[in-house]
């Protein structure tokens, strides 16, 4: 196979908290995170640094796990109990940066497509054309409670609405024309009625009448990421996303997802470099295999048995606190058959391929999050992102680091010298947008096309 | 003290303001512009600065006057809680007031937007709940117009809803020790549980509290049912009246309906929109006020009365008075239809006449004159009980303002009624408000025990 000359896409994971369990107790992380600007600030300013293409933070819309008070008091990374609302966080650091693009998580299950759509515009417009929109459909049921609603929308109703609030955003978004506000004081015109038109939709879910409020982004369109792994979630991904933050738990799988989802991508008339596929990957570096080691085994000490059964528990969706903690991982009860989380599936498929006791299942957990991880020198660690990438596994990866700011630090430092030595990464941004930096296609607005068809 | 907010509007709020020589040129979508407006506000030593907002492009139906982009129709703008995040960043003690609606959002998402702004800006944010009273923002959200009553009786609970969800954490629930490995406290934080008409919320909210208790919370309806919820609830407003006399009429009737609340009167401070047309000298101001009424044709002037009434006026004699079959009370009219009613009523104004007096303050009172003249108007208004500050527009960007914090506010400085400098950073501190109450307070008894 011919080597790949598009560059890797690469993205930072999370914000200042780090992504192992035990991180934030880590004597070289931040001595407190919670609501702190001025550690996300660092951040972001450090991420700009190494020149990765974005900054990527997961949401959700309730306080989780206050059901499982150990872990709730332990703060698993991905439970965010006290986190900025993204997209105001991202135009605050908008606001500190010049280059790094902002992806924010908002809902289609709990917000309407008018609000996502207005939100994200204006993060392009103050940002200078570094939004994304990361679509999720929630997976966590509770916060559906918050919401005036007793139980979660089924997976395939999630879907159907996920798809036609992706549709509506984006005619939305096609409001303006580039040209349709003139602003001319000699004659008094402001704006061209003939350069803006109306959404109109009137679908199952939705009814829009448009057009949006704000004009039309620097970006032509803010990019759209999903997150998705199921069958729905990979078909959508094929149909609108252009980023995919992917959870595949092995080279294989991962190429096996990535030629699935390309695959599905001609139906819609898709290009499949329209699509940049990112699986998360968990980073553990040092400047020597030993002190790469010596963070990973600091960290994992950190952790107590109770704390890590409860937080397998937690990524499984099923209690195994009263099993033996050296007896194996059984299979899901048959109430969850068709519910948890692709991870939760995936974490489940290793533990039974491999034959992990429960203790082994949580200790290969902890460090990634239940996604993908690399660990030992930079020469290392690229030979295994060059690998994965080369192979067609992905366009990229969403990097996850496990202390907080250190491991962000010893990316920059070591890991992303070598990717630019060997053509992996650009030596800088190649261009004032996310669109441009990750190879997207800038979308033409509708006034044009007509133009050009005509 | 007086009590002063800007709307920091780009185009002004004069119909022709954007047009003037002295405009921003290109104010569509224009972040420096607004980021240059802010400092100067802040520069003036302003409470707040404050962004009205709607979820629709407005008077598509009015191809003309669509096109000349009246003030407050705003069919391009930033959503608010984003752009003022980020002014946060360039400025350090001015308050940034947004708004958001109570009628088509949600209020786990408003709690969130707003306590994570909050903390953004380090105590300076504060919440404009309005109840969207145009007709053709319900169309964006799949609804019908919305009656008033209703739109009432959702906001009360919105609001009580957004109250209780900010007050989700106490003040010390994030112990984050390293040490023991508690990151956070789980008896100090409490579910919200709310099961109302309109809404059912579980909580808590996942933010921890906020700098200010939480975010100050401004309402603007002048309604029967706007000024109760104001009364119960609100911490400022920004009030509405063409008169002086108005003002004193509204000030007296919303801070008497406080009582019933148990709240004293100070706790909540009204700020009528005013629109300032000031110059070094009297004959200055009386130019530029003429050069921004010159530029409105009256066609579109004819256009833009139209819509501030809720009624088609195209085609009347310009010089003859308006129907007098007017409706009392539209779906989608505002406060301001109503003054400007009863000014024409009381006036005898012809529709030549109504429009013109509209143009320069979007029916609201005008200010115009030397600084001297304008600090008399609102020395003479403050202490008359007619508000506790005002909420300023001026009518052309950044002329208007750079002009109003050049000239009038040193002039205010020096009558001892407006701050030479920042006392507080938060904007409950520059309003003089109490602190927030909270769940998490000790009660009286434990204080005692201590």
């Amino acid at each position: 196979m011919s080597k790949r000359k598009d560059r890797m896409v690469l993205g930072i994971n999370g914000g200042a908290l780090g992504g192992h369990l035990g991180g934030w107790r880590h004597p070289d992380s931040f001595p407190d995170t919670t609501m702190r600007l001025d550690r996300m600030i660092e951040t972001a300013v450090a991420g700009e640094r190494g020149k990765f293409d974005f900054m990527f933070l997961a949401d959700g819309n309730g306080v989780r796990q206050m059901d499982k008070p150990l872990l709730f008091a332990a703060n698993s990374p991905s439970d965010r109990p006290s986190v900025f609302e993204p997209v105001t966080l991202y135009a605050a650091l908008s606001q500190h940066t010049k280059h790094i693009g902002f992806v924010a998580t908002a809902t289609t299950s709990y917000e309407e497509p008018f609000m996502i759509a207005r939100k994200f515009a204006s993060l392009d417009h103050l940002s200078g054309g570094r939004a994304a929109w990361n679509l999720v459909t929630t997976q966590y049921v509770e916060d559906a409670k918050n919401f005036n609603r007793d139980e979660h929308m089924g997976r395939e109703e999630r879907y159907e609405r996920a798809r036609e609030s992706l549709d509506v955003v984006r005619s939305l978004w096609d409001s303006w024309a580039e040209d349709a506000f003139i602003q001319d004081k000699a004659t008094g015109r402001y704006l061209d009625p003939a350069r803006v038109r109306l959404t109109n939709h009137r679908g199952k879910h939705f009814k829009v009448k448009g057009p949006l409020n704000v004009a039309r982004t620097p970006q032509g369109q803010p990019v759209v990421f999903m997150a998705g792994q199921s069958d729905d979630g990979k078909e959508l991904a094929a149909y609108g996303g252009e980023g995919l933050f992917g959870t595949a738990s092995s080279k294989d799988e991962a190429m096996a997802e990535y030629a699935d989802i390309k695959g599905r991508m001609p139906k819609y008339g898709r290009p499949p470099e329209a699509l940049k596929i990112l699986p998360g990957l968990s980073i553990y570096v040092g400047r020597t295999e030993a002190e790469a080691d010596d963070l990973y085994g600091e960290l994992q000490s950190l952790i107590s048995p109770a704390l890590g059964v409860t937080y397998l528990s937690k990524i499984v969706g099923f209690d195994l606190s009263r099993l033996p903690l050296d007896g194996p991982v059984p299979d899901a009860p048959a109430s969850q058959a068709l519910g948890g989380t692709a991870i939760g599936r995936s974490v489940l498929e290793m533990a039974h391929r491999d034959k992990l006791t429960i203790r082994q299942a949580y200790e290969r957990v902890l460090p990634a999050m239940a996604g993908n991880m690399v660990k030992g020198t930079a020469a290392q660690v690229v030979d295994f992102m060059e690998d994965w990438f080369q192979s067609r596994a992905c366009d990229g990866f969403i990097l996850s680091v496990p202390v907080q700011p250190r491991s962000l630090k010893s990316f920059i430092d070591l890991v992303v010298p070598e990717l630019q030595r060997r053509g992996l990464r650009p030596e800088d941004y190649v261009g004032s947008t996310l669109r441009d930096n990750m190879g997207l296609a800038r979308p033409v607005d509708p006034f044009t096309r007509e133009r050009a068809a005509s | 003290m007086m009590h002063l907010a800007t709307i920091p509007n780009l185009v002004g709020g004069h119909l022709g303001g954007w047009r003037h020589k002295d405009a921003f040129d290109q104010p569509v979508m224009n972040l420096e512009a607004f980021i240059e407006m802010s400092q100067i506000a802040e520069r003036g030593k302003l409470d707040c600065v404050f962004l009205a907002d709607g979820n629709g492009v407005r008077d598509m139906h009015m191809p003309a006057l669509f096109a000349a982009n009246h003030p407050s129709a705003r069919p391009a703008f930033f959503e608010p809680t984003t752009l003022l995040s980020a002014v946060s960043m360039v400025t350090k003690k001015i308050g940034v007031v947004a708004t958001a609606t109570s009628t088509f959002d949600e209020p786990y998402m408003v709690a969130r937007r707003f306590a994570s702004m909050d903390h953004i800006s380090k105590g300076r944010a504060g919440w404009n709940l309005v109840t969207a009273s145009n007709a053709g923002d319900a169309l964006n959200f799949g609804l019908p117009p919305q009656a008033r009553d209703d739109r009432y009786a959702r906001a009360q609970e919105f609001y009580e809803v957004v109250a209780k969800l900010w007050d989700s954490w106490a003040p010390d629930a994030f112990p984050q020790n390293k040490e023991t490995g508690q990151y956070l406290d789980p008896t100090r934080v409490r579910p919200t549980d709310h099961k109302g008409t309109f809404f059912d919320v579980k909580g808590p909210l996942n933010i921890s509290q906020t700098p200010q208790g939480r975010p100050v919370v401004f309402m603007a309806g002048q309604s029967e049912p706007g000024m109760e919820l104001a009364a119960r609830y609100a911490d400022g407003l920004f009030g509405a009246g063409t008169t002086k006399q108005d003002c004193i009429d509204a000030y007296a009737n919303i801070k008497g309906r406080m009582v019933r609340y148990g709240r004293p009167q100070d706790h909540l401070k009204i700020l009528p929109g005013v629109s300032v047309y000031v110059a070094p000298t009297a004959a200055e101001a009386e130019e530029f006020y003429e050069e921004l009424q010159s530029l409105i044709s009256p066609v579109l002037g004819v256009h833009y009365l139209s819509k501030m009434l809720v009624r088609d006026l195209d085609g009347l004699p310009l010089d003859g008075p308006l129907p007098d079959d007017m409706a009392e009370e539209t779906v989608g009219g505002s406060s301001l239809r109503r003054y400007i009613l009863d000014m024409a009523k009381r006036e005898k104004l012809t529709i030549r006449q109504t429009y013109e007096r509209t143009l320069p303050a979007l029916g609201g009172p005008v200010f115009k004159g030397t600084p001297t003249q304008v600090a008399d108007e609102m020395e003479d208004w403050w202490k008359s009980k007619a508000c506790d500050g005002f909420t300023l527009l001026q009518p052309v960007q950044p002329r208007g303002l750079r002009d109003f914090v050049d000239l009038v506010v040193p002039e205010l400085q020096k009558r001892g009624i407006f701050r030479k400098e920042y006392e507080t950073s938060t904007l409950r501190g520059h309003l003089g408000l109490p602190e927030a109450p909270s769940q998490w307070q000790p009660t009286a008894a434990e204080r005692g025990a201590a």
